[in-house]
């Protein structure tokens, strides 16, 4: 009698079995799949590169082209979206897509390649260009030359005008 | 890429895995997503599998006993990488006790003189079911790759000239009376 019930049960729910590759699933509203980083809004601040976990994303300064280059290797992300929340333009986002599966190891990153900031006092690279164009334009009239100076310099700077202001 | 014309019969080779990654192959081959339905058959021995469904991020214990399993499949075979251990070591890819996945156990290979075979990197943790299927279809050839490199690099025009525009903001603030390039602050002491 129990079986009967089952094979009653079984008719009336039909075939469970979804047509995945040959017709699309329905993705939830908010997976989190692939992390996109989108070059026009990315400074390199490093930001993501701090917050993620299994350094999927990693960040290497090249003095000699002069080049900063954020590398996302998605084969070792665990799609936390740490890097979503902590990146301040909104430049990188988990998007809904999961096929990813690629033949090759190449074909898992993303390259993201900018231009380094030279220090104009010392002359050390040590941020990029468009990062210290958007704190220069967020910063006050007054305070936005200092802005322009490698941490160290503009250390050594500030403390010469204090000493200029104490005589 | 064809590899496989006819139904991919696989081993699932777990080499340490957290499970998140094993329950997500059983689920693709469960009821919902049927991957019996494309020819392909979990078999429970190397000797009887076209493909490996490899997981984790081979841990130093597995290690031999996920050698002997790989060198046990027959020619032709692929190495289907499921899961982001796999594919680059994960969470654990700098931890001194594994081998950061599936490259590393290709140098352990590749130093036995064993050829490491035809891989298919399935990224996620854990991928859903339907891209374990989709990395199967990919190795049929029933499926294209979705997944490509992308690289961007800024011009050196624009950035050159933005740069130039912000030192001369700092220099005309900082008209002359700028300190020597000797000068150092050392422990909160201005050092000319």
């Amino acid at each position: 009698m129990n079986r009967i019930k089952v094979l009653l049960e079984n008719l009336r729910r039909g075939v469970v079995t979804e047509q995945y590759p040959f017709k699309p699933i329905r993705v939830p509203e908010r997976l989190r799949g692939k992390p996109v980083i989108d070059p026009d809004k990315c400074a390199g601040c490093g930001a993501c590169v701090n917050a993620c976990p299994p350094n999927a994303l990693t960040m290497r300064d090249d003095k000699h082209s002069s080049m900063r280059f954020i590398v996302l290797f998605i084969g070792r992300c665990i799609y936390c979206g740490k890097c979503e929340e902590a990146c301040p333009f909104g430049a990188i986002r988990l998007t809904r897509e999961f096929e990813l599966a690629a033949e090759n190891r190449e074909d898992l990153y993303q390259v993201v390649g900018l231009r380094l900031y030279h220090c104009p006092l010392c002359g050390e690279p040590f941020t990029t260009v468009r990062l210290i164009k958007r704190v220069v334009e967020a910063l006050p009239e007054e305070q936005r030359a200092a802005a322009t100076l490698c941490p160290r310099c503009r250390e050594s700077v500030t403390a010469h005008y204090r000493s200029y202001a104490r005589r | 890429m064809k590899l496989y014309r006819r139904s991919l019969w696989v081993f699932h080779l777990n080499s340490g895995s957290c499970n998140g990654c094993d329950i997500e192959i059983l689920n693709a081959l469960a009821p919902r997503q049927d991957a019996e339905r494309l020819g392909v058959k979990l078999v429970g021995s190397p000797r009887h599998a076209d493909a490996i469904l490899f997981t984790g991020p081979v841990t130093r214990e597995a290690l031999p006993s996920v050698v002997r399993a790989i060198q046990a499949v027959p020619e032709p075979k692929i190495v289907l990488a499921v899961g982001a251990c796999a594919c680059g070591g994960g969470i654990w890819h700098d931890s001194y006790c594994v081998l950061g996945g599936i490259q590393g156990l290709y140098r352990v290979l590749k130093s036995m003189g064993v050829a490491p075979p035809k891989t298919i990197y399935v990224p996620g943790c854990p991928p859903k079911p339907e891209a374990i299927i989709h990395g199967i279809m990919l190795a049929r050839g029933l499926a294209g790759q979705r997944q490509a490199r992308s690289e961007y690099f800024e011009e050196q025009g624009p950035a050159v000239k933005a740069e130039e525009d912000l030192h001369r903001l700092f220099h005309k603030c900082f008209p002359g009376r700028l300190p020597p390039k000797t000068a150092r602050v050392e422990w909160g002491v201005t050092r000319y």
